[in-house]
């Protein structure tokens, strides 16, 4: 096929059935290696520990490849007022949610699941709220220049109508409420996804790293934080880029016609936190 | 209630050296024009307009931050652990990344500016000299307050996570608040200060970007004098607020209903922000009104 021919076309960012059932059987597939390597006692903790583990730490990434979707991103076009959103990359944008919501979260691991996750989701959806707010300041004070979506004729949360305070030969700019809560959503989702695959390779790890024989008592702890926040974190940056291939460039929030792409990132982040998920468990393998 | 006075009082240092950090880190890429505005230096020269802007945008503000962060945060790190005096171990932590900004900043604006040599643009070694210097000083103010930010976090409030790790967190937060918030300033103001006030840069413009300043070509230096009377106190604004609230949160309420506490305080203050996120949308309609087609003359 030519590059011509390989433009995209109408179906953009359709749902492809055939490649997402052969992600999912590769997922199940390492879910289920991973369940033999419990078994076999290669990985500590047991078979149900392992399976666990790796379930919570997919379902972290589905959550955060989901969270993605929602954050409004307007790129290099935003940056001169001419598309709505937030002028920086989706990857990097929707991580530094995450990673807020990952600071709190790990802050708070102590204190239990509920709490931790709760205050993983709380920190992302901060980051963001101050981040949005901070856009729509710029744009209002700073640059006099009102938020208007280019997708929408009406806020579908405010009912507020965008064409008229679009300006001439834009496609809108700023964050309209829809943006704003979307952006919320989003630090909400990430920070969640981060700080439940945190809390899970954090237990796994301090439940291995025993079991090897070679860490002091008093080195396992910190050994555990580190090795469960870089891979935390290794793993975010891994679904937050995939998901931002999913989006192609910009993205205004939950009410772009791009978001309903998001299944196919879900897919993808179950897949690619299938092996990443696996591979931060070999870390501490009894071979 | 003496634990969290002393809390409560390197918040408020954490928040303020925050402010800076973020403040330093968007007229920091302003200068080295690094965030997504750098599309139009790119592109200026391919539509035929060359200029004297600096142009190291290799990679975004966030991944760049997160690297000099943490390469401060680790070598500091590793000082301490020799028992390195804190304050000496953060500035060379700080230098060493600085140096690497340095570096990174050189041969990005080369091979940028290289790349465009058959639209005619040259290399300008004079702005090698002037600007590079200038982007380092303000990274390194940038990133020595971030370091210490980690640091304080680390050591006082406790947090779990060592300073490199703590390093990645925070650095990356800071390049994401210092983009958004930054970048439309510098993109929309300064290197379109041409296009009328008020209105978006019309697509048909892109790549037309100011080039003369009052006396001669326009210097990137002047671009951080410009946006640092906004877009970098809003930045470091912004920052600032995500370090204080994601502390004070936590310091202040974590001990209330078994850690609910400061769930419940963070998600009032998100709703709060959204009431004034609202404000300011429907004070910009109510001000400014619907754009109107000009009558022509």
């Amino acid at each position: 096929m030519s590059a011509i021919a390989a433009k995209p076309g109408a179906n953009a960012g359709a749902f492809q059935p055939v490649p997402s059932v052969i992600a999912i059987v590769l997922a199940i597939i390492l879910v289920v290696v991973a369940y033999f390597l419990g078994s076999a006692g290669i990985l500590a903790g047991g078979a149900m520990l392992v399976l666990q583990t790796l379930c919570l730490i997919i379902l972290g990434a589905a959550l955060i490849a989901f969270g993605v979707h929602f954050v409004p991103v307007g790129g290099a076009p935003a940056a001169m007022g001419q598309a709505p959103g937030i002028a920086t990359g989706v990857a990097m944008l929707a991580t530094g949610a995450g990673l807020a919501g990952l600071f709190g979260g790990a802050w708070a691991a102590e204190l239990g699941l509920g709490v931790a996750l709760a205050s993983g989701a709380i920190g992302g959806a901060l980051m963001m709220a101050i981040t949005c707010l901070m856009v729509n300041i710029s744009y209002v004070f700073g640059m006099g220049i009102p938020a208007a979506s280019g997708k929408v004729l009406k806020d579908p949360i405010t009912g507020d109508l965008q064409a008229a305070y679009k300006s001439q030969g834009t496609e809108g700019h700023g964050l309209p409420f829809i943006s704003y809560v979307g952006g919320v959503i989003g630090g909400l989702f990430g920070g969640l996804g981060g700080t439940l695959i945190y809390i899970e390779l954090l237990n796994f790890y301090n439940v291995g790293l025993p079991a090897l024989g070679f860490v002091g008592a008093e080195g396992i702890n910190m050994l555990a934080v580190g090795l469960a926040g870089i891979f935390a974190i290794g793993m975010f940056l891994v679904i937050a880029v995939l998901s931002a291939y999913n989006i192609t460039g910009t993205i205004e929030g939950p009410h772009d016609p791009k978001f309903k792409r998001f299944p196919r990132a879900i897919v993808a982040a179950i897949l690619a936190s299938a092996v990443c998920g696996l591979v931060a468990m070999l870390v501490v393998a009894l071979f | 209630m003496q634990e969290i006075i002393i809390g409560i009082g390197v918040t408020a240092l954490a928040g303020a050296l925050a402010a800076i950090a973020g403040a330093a880190e968007d007229t920091e890429s302003n200068i080295g024009s690094q965030g997504d505005p750098n599309s139009q230096v790119q592109l200026a020269p391919q539509m035929g307009y060359t200029h004297r802007i600096y142009n190291k945008a290799v990679s975004g503000e966030p991944p760049a931050y997160t690297l000099w962060v943490t390469l401060a945060c680790g070598v500091a790190w590793a000082f301490l652990m020799l028992g390195v005096n804190a304050i000496l171990a953060i500035v060379f932590g700080t230098v060493l990344a600085t140096f690497v900004q340095g570096v990174y900043a050189t041969t990005a604006y080369l091979g940028r500016t290289a790349s465009l040599s058959k639209f005619g643009q040259p290399v300008f070694i004079d702005v090698i000299k002037s600007v590079t210097t200038v982007t380092m000083a303000h990274a390194f103010v940038a990133i020595i307050t971030t370091v210490t930010v980690c640091y304080l976090m680390m050591t006082v409030i406790g947090h779990p996570f060592a300073l490199p790790l703590l390093g990645i967190v925070w650095g990356l937060a800071l390049g994401a608040a210092g983009s958004a918030t930054g970048n439309p300033y510098y993109g929309k103001e300064r290197q379109y200060q041409n296009q009328k006030f008020g209105a978006g840069v019309p697509i048909s413009a892109s790549g037309n970007i100011v080039r003369y300043a009052e006396a001669g070509q326009r210097s990137s230096i002047d671009n951080g004098f410009f946006t640092a009377k906004f877009g970098g106190p809003a930045s470091g604004l912004c920052f600032g607020l995500i370090v204080f609230f994601e502390l004070w949160r936590t310091i202040l309420f974590e001990d209330y209903l078994a850690g609910w506490g400061a769930v419940i305080a963070g998600a009032v203050i998100i709703i709060i922000f959204m009431i004034i996120d609202r404000y300011v949308e429907v004070w910009g309609r109510k001000n400014y009104g619907p754009y109107t087609v000009e009558a022509s003359a």
